[in-house]
């Protein structure tokens, strides 16, 4: 196979990454283009005559929009840690130890992962209502464990089997308990795995848009997805607020996906790739 | 030795069963709940009808915030002599009942507690106030309500009542003391498979589903084998390749709905340029044109997803096989028909029934970007179930519907399954 580059290759990968980049690139621009460039003839000039930050400025003080990212960040750092850490037993014993019925969990949690959203949401929010768990957190921790917990089970699996056995084997030969053993040797050797799991959860858990949607409904509860798909004007779609919302919390991403583009990759392909 | 496996399978299990627990609770529990609820008349917003009733109940507070009034009323009027005879035989009769109601000595107990609490003007529980009552005094507490209404109206006909009013009401009151079972069984689901609405739903999730995973995998795969080489910036292409991905749904969808705007879009605007669409409105607010733009968005930001998918499973084929094919005198065509592909197989599956399945569950990215219209032609089946439990709080609709969701996603997740064999669930521990 040809493994050079040829000049006609990186005019393709220039113009798929422009086509991927676009959407971005046009919202950073409309983002500090002032309300009356966003509308009429300047609408479809790329670069503003006169840039201003006002958007900015008023998705913080005229929307709750602080308050949406808080949100989110809580309840996503605490589904994350305590998912993760939940997994992380269930997967170290199914990848790891020997016990009947091995196949059967680890089908079970596949195919909960497949569950449709819509399929559980009616009962969730009832059993969240008669609890008194609308408009928290913690009502929205609890259902995230459906998305999260099989997802990072799954991927858990796959990095606790690329652990080599032997070094089990010597650490119960020195008389190490099976506890010490998980927290000595394969828990740190894990450790590359477990990060990598944590980002795809805390990912999935910070896009979540449907239980967030129909359990907090207060202003005060909303996370960031609920939060920017509900930006109203009073007479018109605030668009420039929207935009700047938009890269406000596409920014970090960014940020986050660049430095750690390959650990992603690795989570990501690692259920489904067979080497 | 058989001690050490032992205790092995003891730990085990203990490691697992936290977890195991918590989907059966949070994830396997809520699905067989919502096959319940979905046979019965659940509505959120009624309120004899909010929650799943099995069998005819009384509701004591209702009764007994009826009865001594409707009584005392009528006992006025008779004093008064207005119609004594059809208004003493009302009265005689609902007395009869209070008698028989009382007889049972558990109602007695809910009925005198009750009571109390509404003469001290306290509020009352429903778990105090709702009692099992068996079929027979279900109905002939309806029956003679139903038959005291009458005679009291038809009295009123005869001789003017000082109280006509009121005790109609109370009468008529007296008719919804009784709780009925909203146990309707399939009813639902009957009556969905014959909605045009749901078939319509249906049809769009599976227009959807097939195009846009379609596309994604074309796109995705060519992607792939063209960055299937070493170039300089393979980290800034992926990193790039990741982005549409990261960002919520949601929130790409609201981007999206700039893009499109009628007025002010940059990309209605390009594809008017480009005569893909006559005019930049008819991109959201005709039913082709809505479809068009809610696949073209999951495109744009799965494609990128899928090709990383496929490069990973790529990367894992043995450049030799190659060398070996070209030596062979196979050409580039038949090296990706006898080498790549089916080498490849697994990967395409499992990253094919992902995408499938996330495709058919589709709900943010529409319902942000055109809400399921125009007209209802971009509602999926999710969207509709929501719209049916959240915005008409028909709860055992929408959980009926919900299911049919399920459904399908298992008879999808089977097909494939039944294409990838046991690769899936293999357990390679090695041992």
């Amino acid at each position: 196979m040809n493994k050079k580059a040829g000049l006609l290759f990186y005019v393709f990968l220039f113009l798929f990454i422009f086509v991927v980049m676009f959407p971005f690139l046009w919202i950073l621009l409309a983002s500090i283009k002032p309300a009356t460039e966003l509308f009429g003839d300047k609408a479809f000039t790329p670069f503003s005559d006169h840039p201003t930050f006002k958007n900015y400025v008023s998705v913080f003080v005229n929307y709750p929009f602080l308050r949406y990212m808080w949100n989110s960040f809580i309840v996503s750092v605490i589904t994350t840690l305590y998912t993760v850490f939940v997994a992380s037993f269930a997967a170290y014993a199914i990848a790891r130890l020997n016990f009947k019925g091995k196949s059967f969990i680890l089908g079970l949690v596949l195919s909960v992962t497949m569950f449709p959203q819509i399929a559980t949401i009616s009962p969730i929010y009832i059993f969240m209502k008669d609890l008194g768990l609308t408009n928290s957190y913690l009502g929205l921790i609890i259902p995230y464990t459906t998305i999260t917990l099989p997802l990072s089970i799954w991927i858990l699996v796959t990095f606790f089997r690329k652990i080599p056995f032997d070094l089990e084997e010597a650490a119960k030969m020195d008389g190490a308990t099976l506890l010490q053993t998980y927290w000595k040797v394969i828990f740190p050797l894990a450790g590359p795995g477990i990060f990598t799991t944590a980002i795809l959860v805390f990912i999935a858990a910070w896009n979540e848009f449907l239980f967030a949607l129909t359990i907090n409904t207060d202003e005060h509860y909303k996370t960031v997805p609920v939060g920017i798909a509900m930006f109203q004007g009073q007479y018109t779609i605030p668009w420039g607020e929207i935009s700047a919302a938009t890269i406000v919390i596409t920014v970090p991403l960014v940020l986050f996906v660049l430095l750690f583009q390959r650990r992603i990759v690795s989570g990501l392909t690692s259920g489904s790739v067979k080497e | 030795m058989k001690n050490e496996k032992s205790h092995e399978k003891i730990m085990a299990y203990s490691l697992v069963a936290p977890a195991l627990i918590l989907i059966l609770v949070i994830a396997i529990w809520p699905v067989l709940q919502s096959f319940y609820f979905s046979l019965f008349d659940l509505k959120l917003n009624s309120p004899t009808k909010s929650e799943t009733h099995l069998s005819y109940s009384i509701d004591l507070e209702r009764y007994l915030d009826n009865y001594p009034f409707l009584v005392g009323a009528i006992d006025n009027e008779i004093k008064k002599n207005h119609a004594p005879d059809q208004l003493g035989k009302a009265k005689d009769q609902l007395e009869k009942l209070d008698a028989k109601i009382q007889k049972d000595p558990k109602i007695k107990k809910n009925y005198d507690l009750v009571n109390d609490k509404l003469l001290n003007f306290e509020s009352i529980d429903p778990s105090i106030a709702l009692l099992k009552i068996d079929k027979d005094l279900a109905n002939e507490i309806g029956h003679v309500s139903k038959e005291v209404k009458a005679e009291v109206k038809s009295a009123a006909k005869e001789k003017k009542l000082d109280q006509e009013k009121k005790i109609v009401g109370l009468a008529s009151g007296m008719q919804d003391v009784v709780v009925k079972p909203n146990f309707i069984g399939l009813k639902h689901y009957i009556s969905d498979l014959s909605s045009k609405r749901v078939w319509r739903a249906l049809g769009n999730t599976m227009t959807f589903t097939v195009l846009s995973v379609g596309i994604e995998l074309v796109l995705g795969l060519s992607i792939a084998l063209l960055i299937n080489k070493a170039f300089v910036g393979r980290g800034l292409v992926r990193a790039a390749i990741l982005i549409p991905w990261a960002i919520p749904t949601a929130v790409s969808a609201k981007m999206w709905q700039f893009l499109y705007d009628g007025q002010n879009g940059i990309v209605s605007k390009m594809f008017e340029k480009l005569g893909l669409v006559d005019s930049m409105t008819h991109l959201l607010t005709t039913d082709t044109g809505a479809m068009f733009s809610v696949i073209f968005a999951d495109v744009w930001k799965t494609t990128p997803y899928m090709a990383l998918l496929l490069l990973a499973g790529l990367q894992t084929i043995p450049g030799s096989l190659y060398e070996a094919a070209s030596i062979d005198g196979a050409s580039k065509f038949k090296q990706f028909l006898t080498v790549t592909l089916p080498l490849l197989k697994s990967s395409l599956l499992v990253a094919l029934l992902f995408r499938t399945l996330d495709a058919f569950r589709v709900f943010d990215l529409i319902y942000v970007l055109t809400g399921g219209g125009p007209a209802n032609s971009t509602e999926t089946i999710s969207i509709l179930g929501y719209k049916m439990m959240f915005s008409q709080t028909n709860f055992g609709n929408g959980s009926a519907i919900s299911v049919i969701v399920f459904i399908c996603v298992a008879i999808i997740s089977i097909i494939y399954i039944k294409f990838l064999g046991r690769d899936l669930l293999n357990d390679g521990t090695g041992r």
